[in-house]
């Protein structure tokens, strides 16, 4: 068999794989494990990289027809560009449904057992959940590590913002940052010493951003006695825009290039955003970070061979606890429950399947730790949608899916009462709470009975006025928060699925309350008409203080394999090597011990250069 | 001018009427066969041929005086129990290029149509949706502005 990936790979199947002594044999072909890839390979050492999902999109063509997926959906859900797949099943937001109480709804992948339902979701594909990835890449706050000493709750980091500092510059430049550092400078910290830029200037703010900053920059806003002023801010973002010519000094006196698409031939796209509105769930000209570009730059080495449609089934280890082969299951159809299976050998194994999946997989091999945690504190970020009508036209659904936001009450002496959060001004409007503009016009049609003119400037008055903030809140971690697996639940290849339990405590709950606060302030004083309205059927329906919110997932799923410095209390040390496993690596957000109110990868990815260091060590 | 040419002009005008965009603009979208001939697969020939026969009648009748129009196009046609759900249906697909499946009412007064199901037309129909040029926006994913363009205000067309 010999797999098409746009030429940019060695081609191998599995059973020349499996007959192979691999340097590493790495799980998962999104961001973590495309940058172990990459760092081991470019020192030319021999991996094996596994995709549970199909991987025809290293070519043009292949990732054109993920848009031409996108645009025939009915629905444009985060998934829509990817195709169900039984083999290697992923879940979607549009699966999501209520809970009967007392007993967990199996019908969809993700089986959840509540008490919370959550829409969380994540991609196998090549590419991984960068595949339909924002790209938004704020880094997390110094006070953010030590949250237990500064606030005396959550837990501590064994590592601080200073000894992550230099990953995170790494992982700026390969995701491809563009922002501005001046808009970040949240705490008095000097985060960005040195005079250190991004690699290109910040995306420029949207028209709604300005309309929206215009009427609330210097708002004050009391937390617990403390008073924070509040201003739009736009975020860094894993897109490209214009480099910064100072970068140069970050990057050994080099100018920065733009990684344009991932294509055999030359493809002139790709080089600058265009403002295609859709970073979620998939960027059509691939101008947003996807990890097949770190990807794409270890599969040139020659020194990677990728094997989509490989499921890794059991990490097989020996009575020292040392990882001997990990089993799989490959497919050769997404259509049919047929596969052939094998095991593939290394001297060191990376999982890098994500929170949830590395979790599952240790579980499912019978590996849960010595100190009891894998797949414990659980973590993402609950989203507590609000939404209005601005009193003038904004423009409204311009832009890339969000540029700006609030990010001033990510810090405070608040923290030891209640969860920090942050707001995101959504360019693409009420989507994600409404399903509007459809729900809009539907409306408009069905009921408001116009048609014509009418219809038309209707569709103005309810869409380019529209503003979605959505707010994502910091979840501590909580053991009973956690990924299990049962032989009960399985997929179409027989392996165990993830059962998600999960609730909010009331440090984050708090949270809710003060952020719809906060935000019906912000609508009264943008005179805005605040629409927001909270279903009490709705699967993500919580109840607090007497009054109920629908809670929606973050994607920034965390925590299943928590780092730290001691053994008996973490699944990993700060290299994200197993305590438990001498030659095996589980890295990903699932190490990490909180996620403060930064979305996760930027981190994930600093983390993972960090950790290559350490694979390159005991392969040398 | 063949028949099928002649109905698709009465489409193209009955289309004109619903959405406020100009037969230049419909036309320029290089949907108008395919929406016709979408429409004529689910809806059927009988049916088709009523609603643009009504609406021609309706069109004769009042001339330009767009008052009388309304008033005839909605006691004939918005509110028929059969030709409403259908014209409602095309408006939204001219709108975002996704042909909505008639109300379970309609089904029971007038029968099952073995095409009539929820279905995206072809990923033109996506792109070409008229509600993105009404908000002075761009299909999401498709028709980039460029660079940076999200920070002038929108220029929404004046209609017409």
């Amino acid at each position: 068999m010999s797999n098409d990936h746009g030429g940019l790979t060695s081609t191998v199947d599995h059973k020349t794989a499996a007959s192979t002594n691999y340097d590493a044999v790495i799980v998962g072909s999104g961001i973590s494990g495309a940058i172990a890839a990459k760092e081991l390979c470019e020192k030319g050492f021999k991996v094996l990289i596994l995709e549970a999902g199909p991987g025809k999109d290293l070519s043009l063509n292949g990732y054109e027809k993920y848009l031409d997926n996108f645009y025939t959906a009915t629905s444009k859900d985060n998934n829509a560009p990817f195709p169900r797949n039984p083999n290697a099943p992923m879940p979607r937001g549009t699966d999501v449904d209520s809970l009967r109480p007392g007993e967990p709804n199996s019908a969809n992948f993700l089986v959840q057992n509540g008490p919370l339902v959550t829409d969380t979701t994540y991609c196998k594909v090549v590419g991984g959940t960068t595949m339909h990835f924002e790209s938004k890449t704020p880094r997390m706050l110094p006070e953010d590590f030590h949250m237990k000493d500064r606030y005396d709750v959550g837990v501590n980091w064994p590592i601080d913002y200073k000894e992550l500092q230099p990953y995170y510059r790494t992982a700026e430049k390969e995701m491809g940052v563009s922002g501005e550092v001046a808009s970040q400078n949240i705490t008095d910290t000097d985060n960005y010493a040195e005079g250190y830029v991004f690699p290109m200037h910040g995306m420029p703010p949207s028209y709604l951003d300005q309309t929206v900053g215009k009427g609330l920059n210097g708002m004050k806003v009391d937390m617990k006695g403390e008073e924070h002023t509040l201003q739009v801010r736009p975020f860094p973002q894993g897109r490209n825009g214009i480099p910064n010519l100072e970068y140069k000094a970050f990057n050994d006196g080099e100018n920065f290039v733009p990684e344009g698409a991932v294509s055999l031939h030359q493809a002139e796209i790709g080089e600058r955003c265009q403002g295609n509105n859709n970073c979620t769930p998939i960027c059509p000209v691939q101008a947003k970070y996807d990890a097949r570009k770190t990807l794409a730059k270890a599969l040139r080495t020659g020194y990677a061979d990728l094997l989509p449609q490989t499921v890794a089934s059991k990490v097989v280890v020996d009575d020292s606890g040392k990882v001997t082969e990990i089993e799989y299951k490959h497919y050769d159809s997404m259509e049919s429950s047929e596969y052939e299976s094998g095991s593939f050998k290394g001297k060191i194994f990376v999982l890098a399947a994500n929170a949830i999946e590395n979790a599952r997989l240790m579980l499912a091999s019978g590996l849960q730790s010595s100190s009891k945690l894998m797949g414990k504190n659980f973590m993402d970020h609950p989203y507590l949608l609000t939404w209005g009508l601005l009193p003038e036209v904004a423009g409204t659904m311009r832009g890339t899916v969000c540029t700006s936001g609030i990010s001033d009450l990510r810090s405070g002496e608040f923290r030891k009462d209640h969860a920090a959060f942050a707001i995101d001004i959504h360019n693409d409007g009420w989507g994600w709470a409404t399903g509007s503009p459809y729900t809009n016009l539907h409306d408009i049609v069905d009921h408001m009975n116009k048609y014509g003119k009418e219809l038309r400037h209707e569709l103005v008055n309810q869409i380019s006025t529209q503003l979605l903030m959505a707010v994502m809140i910091e979840l501590m971690p909580d053991p009973s928060n956690s990924i299990t697996v049962s032989p009960d639940y399985t997929d179409r290849l027989g392996n165990m699925r993830p059962i998600v339990s999960l609730s909010i405590p009331d440090y984050t709950l708090k949270a809710v309350e003060k952020a719809r606060q906060v935000t019906r302030q912000i609508f009264q004083r943008l005179g805005a008409e605040d629409h927001t309205s909270y279903d009490p059927l709705d699967f993500g329906y919580v109840s607090y203080n007497g009054e109920g919110y629908a809670l929606r997932g973050g994607n920034h799923i965390a925590g299943t394999h928590i780092m730290g410095d001691d053994k008996a209390t973490s699944v990993v040390d700060k290299y994200q090597k197993s305590w438990d496993h001498e030659n095996l690596y589980i890295i990903g957000a699932g190490s990490m011990p909180s996620i403060g109110t930064s979305n996760t990868t930027l981190t994930l990815a600093a983390l993972c250069f960090m950790s290559t260091k350490k694979m390159l060590e005991d392969l040398i | 001018m063949n028949a099928k040419t002649l109905e698709t002009q009465q489409f193209l005008q009955l289309s004109v009427k619903l959405t406020a965009f100009s037969e230049f603009q419909l036309q320029g979208t290089g949907q108008l066969e395919e929406y016709y001939d979408a429409v004529y697969q689910i809806i059927g020939e009988k049916n088709m041929i009523q609603l643009l026969t009504t609406f021609d009648e309706i069109q004769d009748d009042t001339g330009s005086d767009e008052v009388a129009f309304d008033k005839q196009f909605r006691a004939k046609v918005l509110s028929d129990e059969k030709l409403g759900p259908i014209t409602r249906s095309i408006i939204k697909l001219w709108f975002v290029g996704t042909w909505y499946q008639l109300p379970k009412s309609w089904n029971d007064t007038f029968g099952l149509l073995e095409n009539d199901k929820t279905y995206v037309i072809s990923p033109s129909a996506y792109k070409e949706g008229l509600l993105w040029p009404t908000i002075g926006s761009h299909p999401m994913g498709a028709k980039a502005p460029g660079y940076g363009t999200w920070s002038a205000p929108p220029e929404i067309p004046a209609i017409d």
